[in-house]
């Protein structure tokens, strides 16, 4: 692509197009400097939520941890494609934050497939994984949650979702729940936690270990589990989120700085060359007299 | 099979219920930040056949 258009034959005349008139230069030069205000000013805002998040966040991890060791314990074989699966995909209604929500979406395709089976359903928490999710996966969305991300998301945000995914009606064998994972201020990891419903619990192997355990116990536990579980993957995902945010207005403020450079040295330059001529021409004049 | 239960609620709601209850309990100055856990923004769209379903409740 490159060595064809330097094959090209440019023309003399096309070096007049890098001389735009100061007027055209000055409004572009204005322009981006309000783009680089913009969006160093929300580099500081998420950097303030990021903290908040953070700090949240380590609390809200022994929500996880527990519920987590416990379904990964059971160790069950889940025949995925004969059984129910239902997919939650955790990830907020705003944008500008680099790759958070496509991660999630390439990891759900590559655990579903193109094509996905009819016995797979996917809830999308967040307008973002909505968007993306409505495209391939539109007869399998199962719902959709909006007004996430706004502000900090609360066990009774995952509460709601919880109660909405158990009373929809569809009743799920297995399930996974798609989120990224923090791990520090750059990184983070699209992760997935499986999540069980009662009836495949008591079938594991590894339950008969636990004792005195009657179906009552174990139906609290796996509902409470699952909200937890959710409270969890939303604190995770909010804490990425603003960090990812973080980082990709640090490198728009960086480019938008680059290109302010940049634009000043045409600026210059240009006003230069105008300034040349008309005094070329005022001297031209004067020898003419 | 406990009373909640037979009254229809699950697990998560029952204790979103209590944990109201606890809330309202608090002294006065504490109340007021932890009335705003109670809240919840999150709204839900139930999907069918490929397209959302406008009456969600």
């Amino acid at each position: 692509m490159l060595s064809r258009t330097s094959l090209q034959f440019v023309p003399a005349s096309t070096q007049v197009r890098g001389m735009a008139t100061l007027k055209e230069i000055s409004m572009r030069l204005k322009a981006v400097t309000n783009i680089q205000k913009i969006t160093k000013s929300m580099k500081m805002i998420s950097a303030a939520k990021y903290s908040k998040a953070e700090r949240e966040l380590k609390p809200a991890r022994s929500y996880g941890v527990g519920a987590k060791a416990f379904y990964e314990k059971l160790e069950v074989d889940c025949e995925k494609h004969q059984a129910n699966h239902l997919v939650v995909a955790i990830s907020s209604d705003k944008g500008l934050c680099g790759a958070v929500h496509t991660s999630i979406f390439r990891a759900i395709r590559a655990m579903v497939g193109d094509k996905p089976a009819s016995n797979i359903k996917v809830v999308a928490v967040g307008d973002k994984m909505k968007a993306l999710l409505q495209k391939d996966f539109k007869n399998n969305l199962l719902m959709t949650m909006k007004d996430i991300g706004k502000s900090p998301p609360t066990f009774s945000d995952a509460a709601v979702v919880a109660n909405q995914i158990m009373s929809c009606g569809y009743e799920f064998d297995s399930a996974e729940l798609f989120f990224n994972h923090f791990r520090s201020i750059v990184s983070y990891n699209t992760t997935t936690i499986p999540l069980y419903s009662v009836g495949t619990i008591s079938e594991a192997d590894n339950i008969t270990q636990y004792d005195s355990i009657d179906e009552d116990v174990l139906r609290n536990y796996q509902e409470f589990s699952l909200a937890s579980l959710i409270y969890f993957a939303m604190k995770e995902s909010a804490c990425s989120e603003q960090s990812a945010r973080m980082t990709a207005m640090e490198s728009a403020s960086k480019n938008a700085g680059e290109m302010i450079e940049k634009l000043q040295m045409t600026y210059n330059r240009t006003r230069q060359a105008v300034i040349t001529r008309e005094l070329i021409e005022i001297i031209s004049g004067a020898a003419a007299l | 099979m406990t009373f909640w239960r037979e009254a229809g609620l699950n697990y998560v709601r029952y204790s979103q219920i209590c944990a109201k209850i606890v809330r309202q309990c608090l002294k006065a100055d504490l109340r007021e930040a932890a009335a705003k856990r109670n809240e919840s923004t999150v709204k839900a769209v139930m999907w069918k056949d490929g397209k959302p379903v406008p009456a969600a409740k």
